[in-house]
Parts: structure tokens; sequence; C-alpha cells
């Protein structure tokens, strides 16, 4: 009894320890900095490449796409909001077709079925 | 008292501290993963990658826009691109003359084309890179050989 209550202890101790430091302390800390490396680089990096990446480097994106879309007037912010839909940036990279069609058609384009969508997706990166 | 209570919680005390390190240490390393990508890049290869975004919009616009979207994105295509980006500025003329329905008007902006980029100053080159922008775009207008091109209209003067 008295070991299992040592070894939950320290069970215990790895968990929480590794919690706060995966979850909470990334949320309080700033991403670092990289002179060579600015958010417009990051978008066309993801926009050009289509990486594999895991879930966090998607979440620290996103304050990436609101920087590029602040620099974009009306209509070619909403045409952004369609790639970014359409190439699944917000989604960890899967595609979200209902946002696209629904932010197509706030644009009044001519076609924003799945089907133009997703040749839309096939295109290539540009 | 002192010394058993340090016996008891310095060891959990410590292991929190260490797992806190590498669960930091872990997370900061997935969240900096396109940071680290793009650290490190010479001034051109910055400077193309910055053009990226504005590349997917306008080609986006192209390939779904209506055709006053389209004429929108491209002449702030090309307020936005320099000189020196000859072939870029040649495929917007490119796509101007595709969208043009008067030969006239698509002669002088496939001229224009062939002024930025030499490659384009051949038939056949400006047909097929004409072409390769209408496979590029889904609606109509524009998916079809402008009549400049198919009907051999003479080079403007």
């Amino acid at each position: 009894m008295h070991s299992f209550s040592w070894v939950a202890r320290y069970a215990a101790a790895a968990l929480v320890g590794y919690l706060l430091g995966a979850l909470a302390l990334p949320a309080l800390a700033p991403l670092p900095s990289a002179s060579s490396s600015t958010p417009l680089s990051r978008v066309g990096f993801v926009l050009r490449e289509q990486p594999l990446a895991p879930s966090a480097s998607w979440s620290a994106l996103s304050a990436d796409l609101q920087s590029v879309r602040s620099l974009l007037g009306s209509p070619e912010r909403e045409a952004f909001d369609l790639v970014v839909a359409v190439r699944g940036l917000r989604n960890a990279g899967h595609t979200d077709w209902a946002l696209a069609e629904q932010i197509c058609r706030g644009l009044a384009w001519p076609r924003c079925e799945r089907e133009p969508l997703s040749q839309l997706k096939a295109l290539g990166r540009p | 008292m002192n010394r058993a209570l340090e016996k008891r919680w310095l060891g959990p005390l410590l292991v929190l501290a260490l797992a806190c390190f590498l669960g930091y240490a872990r997370a900061r390393n997935q969240r900096t993963q396109f940071v680290r990508a793009t650290t490190g890049l010479s001034n051109a290869e910055r400077s193309a990658l910055e053009s990226v975004p504005k590349l997917a919009v306008a080609n986006a616009i192209w390939a779904l826009g209506s055709e006053a979207a389209v004429r929108k994105m491209l002449r702030s295509e090309l307020d936005r691109l320099p000189e020196a980006e000859g072939p870029a500025r040649a495929r917007t003329f490119v796509r101007f003359g595709i969208i043009d329905d008067n030969p006239d008007g698509q002669a002088a902006v496939f001229f224009q084309a062939c002024v930025c980029d030499p490659s384009l100053c051949e038939r056949p080159s400006l047909i097929a890179a004409t072409e390769r922008e209408i496979r590029a775009r889904l609606v109509e207008p524009g998916r079809h050989l402008p009549l400049y091109l198919t009907s051999g209209h003479p080079p403007p003067p």
C-alpha cells in the first residue's frame, strides 16, 4: 500500500508536469521570433508545400493567417478565406467544404458547388 | 518533520519540473515547425514565399471568380507586380486577353504579354500559355481561346 501511494505520487507529478508544460506554458508564451521568418512567408510555405504537421503547428498558424488576412482588402480577403478553407489551413490540412461553399456564395461567384471547389483544390499549389 | 516532508515531496517535485520541461520542449518544437521551415532563407527565397498567398488568391479568383472580380484582381496584380517580374506580369496580361471580348483589346494585351515575357512573342508559345490559363479557369467567361489567337488578327503596330 505504501509503495502504491509512492508510485501514484510520482506518476501524478509526471502527468501534471507534462500537461502543464505541453498545454499551459505554450499558451502563455509567444512563439519565438526568427529574423527571416514572417507570417507571410509561413503562410506562403504552407500554401506551397502543404506539409504534414502536428496539430500544434496548425494552431500556431492561425495567428499568421489572421495577420495575412489583415493585409488584404475586399474581395481578396474573402478569396483568401476561401483558399484557407479549401486548403484546410485552419483545420489541420483538411478541407472545410461547407465553409468554402458558404464563402464562395458570399462572394456571389458563378459556381460554388463541391465539384468546382474540388477542382480549385486540385489545380495545384501556387 | 521537515526532512520527512522533503523526502516525501522533493522527488515528485523534481519529476514534475522535468516533465513540465519535456512537455514544453515538445509542444514548442511542434508549434514552431513552420517557423523553423522558413528561417534562414535568403532574401529571394523569403520574397518568393511571401508572394505565394497573394498568388494563391489571384489564382482562386481566376479559377472561380466572376468577370468583375477577375478584372479587379488583374488590375490589382498589375499594380502589385514589379516590372522585374516579367513572366508573372505576362501571365496577368494573358489572363486579361482571355476575358477581353474585343479582338483589338486582346491584341493590345497579348502584345503587352510579349513585352513582359519575350518567350510569348512566338504565336505557338503564346497559344500554349493561353491554353494553360484557360484550363485553370473553371467558369465562364474565359474558357475559350480568344478570337485574336484563333483568327490570326494582325499584331498591333
